[in-house]
């Protein structure tokens, strides 16, 4: 068990600068989840704490030593990759003590904790199919016990859930969150899903083209986001960014206002609209309203709501949950 | 016609996704070139035939064949060089197919000089070959004089001769054999290399554990089609050696064809017949035991 702390760490193909001296400090038993659009370097900035990637710059330490030229076996890690590479022809146990098999470990104690692990994971009636006579979520098990296994001092998760279907997945979430209390390890976890990313994380490692935008805890960067790009990053639906004319007539270059802070009202209000469109997801209900001068505005709202499309309605920001940041995200 | 329509459409247990006549021109294709050439052999090499006419004479050719006097040699070496050569082929192929594969500098140009043999005619090859084999006037004899080396005669010397040609068969075979595994390497997902290498695969580790078991169909492939080409290998002999020096490195079709050309042509088709059986019992464990090991990706 042991924390992991990145310096001034660089990548670049060729010319093109793909993480841009980062620099991240990662407590001992830690859930991290690093978050952010495709191709903002998530993917290959774990694998540069994995080894599997070389850094241009910078240290890699973890558990206070420098690994930055450690072979990925010499890290003390484990990672499960979101296609959970996992070997076609062994079987669930041949997988899951690979390592150990490699390391030549006594053949009853690499069972004994093959077993263990499968126990863990609710595999044991499993452990003599191959890979391919499996469901996507006991793959995805599978992959968690060939790291558990090695006994590692840190997990790195690349998007492991990113195969699985929506109900699945909240299963799965719900599943690695404890398998993380029971371990009591540290765990980087990445992901372009700000719901995993909320519910999952003790930490938030918010990336855009490379660099950190914000660190912080998931309900510090929803109620305070330092930017404009983690104000429209985190938080579903989407936080209203506005521009322009109506922002400086709010006092800012970009107003961001969350749609589940907006009130509704058909007396009275800031600003007129109409609604263009509306969506009930059962306890909530969306609105899409059109606002002359401002454009277009979402709005969460109770889910019994009575409004329909072509209505015309008075929403208001709640003048506590107002944003207002300097300029858009780069 | 009402209660042709009401009839469910027969079920193919098959599960064959084409109608059966979209296998019609294959079909026709396959009977011409392939099924009656087959029979009319088997009939012919129960018969003394020429050109006009045949008398069939039962299995006469094939007792004079067996009886043939260089034919257990030709036998024994037949099974050497397509042993040797099969497993060479495979093992070279492999190896090749592995660095051409990996991050090495001119891939592209590698990989074209490896498959470079292939498209040259296997008499040519075999013409050059036995021109840079020669005993005095040889470009490999020539060279290794210039080192000190007296070097044998590679297709006059006979205990080597088969050897000689075998190795230009691989030489020959070997760049088709590593096109093959540079096909079943590339579909091995790099993820699975990376995960070994978490685990402290070392590359050895991972060659046995990941690579071979999973090149498996590549390997089968490769190996049962030079298996099969060894065996019928003929026309490398024939311009490198003709079975020579004596019958040293004669095989069952250089056999075959010194019938021919002696106008026993009964005898010679017995002999192919016999070739076929050959090949079809020799093959066929092989097509099994491979088929069982199979995994998909
Ligand atoms: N081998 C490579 N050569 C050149 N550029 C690369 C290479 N690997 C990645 N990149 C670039 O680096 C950037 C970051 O890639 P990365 O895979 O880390 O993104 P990601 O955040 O994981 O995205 P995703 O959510 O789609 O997985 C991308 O713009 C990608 O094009
Ligand atoms: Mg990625």
């Amino acid at each position: 068990m042991s924390g992991l702390e990145l310096k001034k760490v660089c990548k670049s193909y060729g010319a093109v600068e793909v993480i841009k001296d980062l620099s991240l400090q990662i407590e001992s038993g830690e859930f991290v989840v690093f978050v952010g659009p495709s191709g903002c370097g998530k993917s290959t900035l774990l694998r540069m704490i994995a080894g599997l990637e070389d850094c241009s710059g910078g240290t890699v330490e973890i558990g206070g030593e420098d690994v930055t030229d450690a072979e990925p076996s010499d890290r003390g890690i484990a990672m499960v990759f979101q296609s959970y590479a996992l070997y076609p022809h062994m079987s669930v146990r041949d997988n899951i003590g690979f390592g150990l098999s490699l390391a030549k470990t006594p053949k009853a104690e690499m069972n004994a904790r093959v077993e263990e692990a499968a126990k863990i994971l609710q595999l044991t009636d499993y452990l003599d199919r191959k890979p391919k006579a499996l469901s996507g979520g006991q793959r995805q098990r599978v992959a968690i016990g060939r790291a558990i296994v090695r006994n590692p001092k840190v997990f790195l998760f690349d998007e492991p859930l990113s195969n699985l279907d929506a109900a699945l997945r909240a299963k799965m979430r719900l599943e690695l969150t404890e398998l993380h209390a029971n371990l009591n390890v540290t765990m980087v976890y990445v992901t372009h899903d700000q719901v995993e990313a909320m519910t999952m994380a003790d930490k938030i490692v918010v990336l855009n083209k490379g660099v950190i935008e914000q660190v912080g805890k998931p309900m510090d960067l929803y109620n305070n986001p330092a930017t404009a790009f983690v104000a429209g990053f985190i938080g579903s639906p989407q936080m209203n960014l506005l521009e322009g004319a109506a922002a400086r007539k709010l006092g800012a270059e970009i107003y961001g206002i969350r749609p589940e802070h907006i009130d509704i009202s058909r007396e009275s209000g800031l600003w007129r609209s109409t609604v263009r469109q509306i969506e009930r997801l059962g306890n909530d209900a969306i609105l899409y309203l059109d606002v002359e001068d401002v454009g277009s505005l979402t709005v969460t709202t109770d889910g019994q709501t009575d409004v329909v499309i072509g209505d015309m309605l008075f929403a208001t920001p709640q003048p506590q949950n107002e944003h207002r940041f300097p300029t858009i995200a780069r | 016609m009402p209660t042709a329509q009401i009839e469910k459409k027969p079920r193919k247990t098959s599960g064959s996704p084409y109608p059966l006549w979209f296998f019609l021109p294959a079909g026709v294709i396959y009977g011409v070139l392939f099924l009656v050439p087959t029979f009319a052999s088997l009939y012919f090499s129960l018969t003394r035939w020429n050109l006009f006419n045949s008398t069939f004479i039962g299995f006469e050719n094939f007792l004079s064949f067996v009886q043939e006097p260089f034919l257990i040699k030709g036998l024994i070496n037949t099974v050497i060089f397509a042993v040797s050569t099969a497993l060479l082929k495979t093992i070279i192929g492999l190896a090749l197919g592995i660095l051409l594969t990996s991050n090495i500098r001119m891939r592209g140009l590698l990989r074209t000089i490896a498959f470079f043999p292939i498209l040259v005619s296997t008499i040519g090859i075999g013409i050059t070959f036995a021109v840079m084999m020669h005993p005095t006037r040889g470009i490999i004899n020539v060279s290794l004089e210039l080192i000190g080396i007296d070097g044998p005669g590679w297709l006059t010397d006979p205990t080597l001769a088969l050897y000689s040609v075998a190795f230009v068969e691989v030489w020959r075979g070997v760049g088709l054999a590593s096109v093959i595994f540079i096909a079943g390497l590339v579909s091995i997902p790099r993820d699975y290399y990376e995960a070994a290498r978490i685990d402290g695969a070392t590359k050895w580790q991972q060659f046995k554990r990941i690579t071979l078991p999973l090149v498996q169909p590549a390997t089968a492939t490769v190996m049962i089609l030079s298996f099969v080409y060894g065996l019928r290998s003929f026309e490398l002999i024939w311009t490198m050696t003709k079975g020579g020096p004596g019958f040293s490195s004669d095989v069952i079709a250089s056999v075959i064809y010194k019938q021919y050309q002696a106008g026993f042509y009964g005898l010679s088709t017995a002999g192919n017949v016999i070739l076929f059986i050959l090949i079809a019992v020799m093959v066929m464990p092989l097509v099994a035991y491979f088929n069982r090991r199979e995994v998909d990706l």
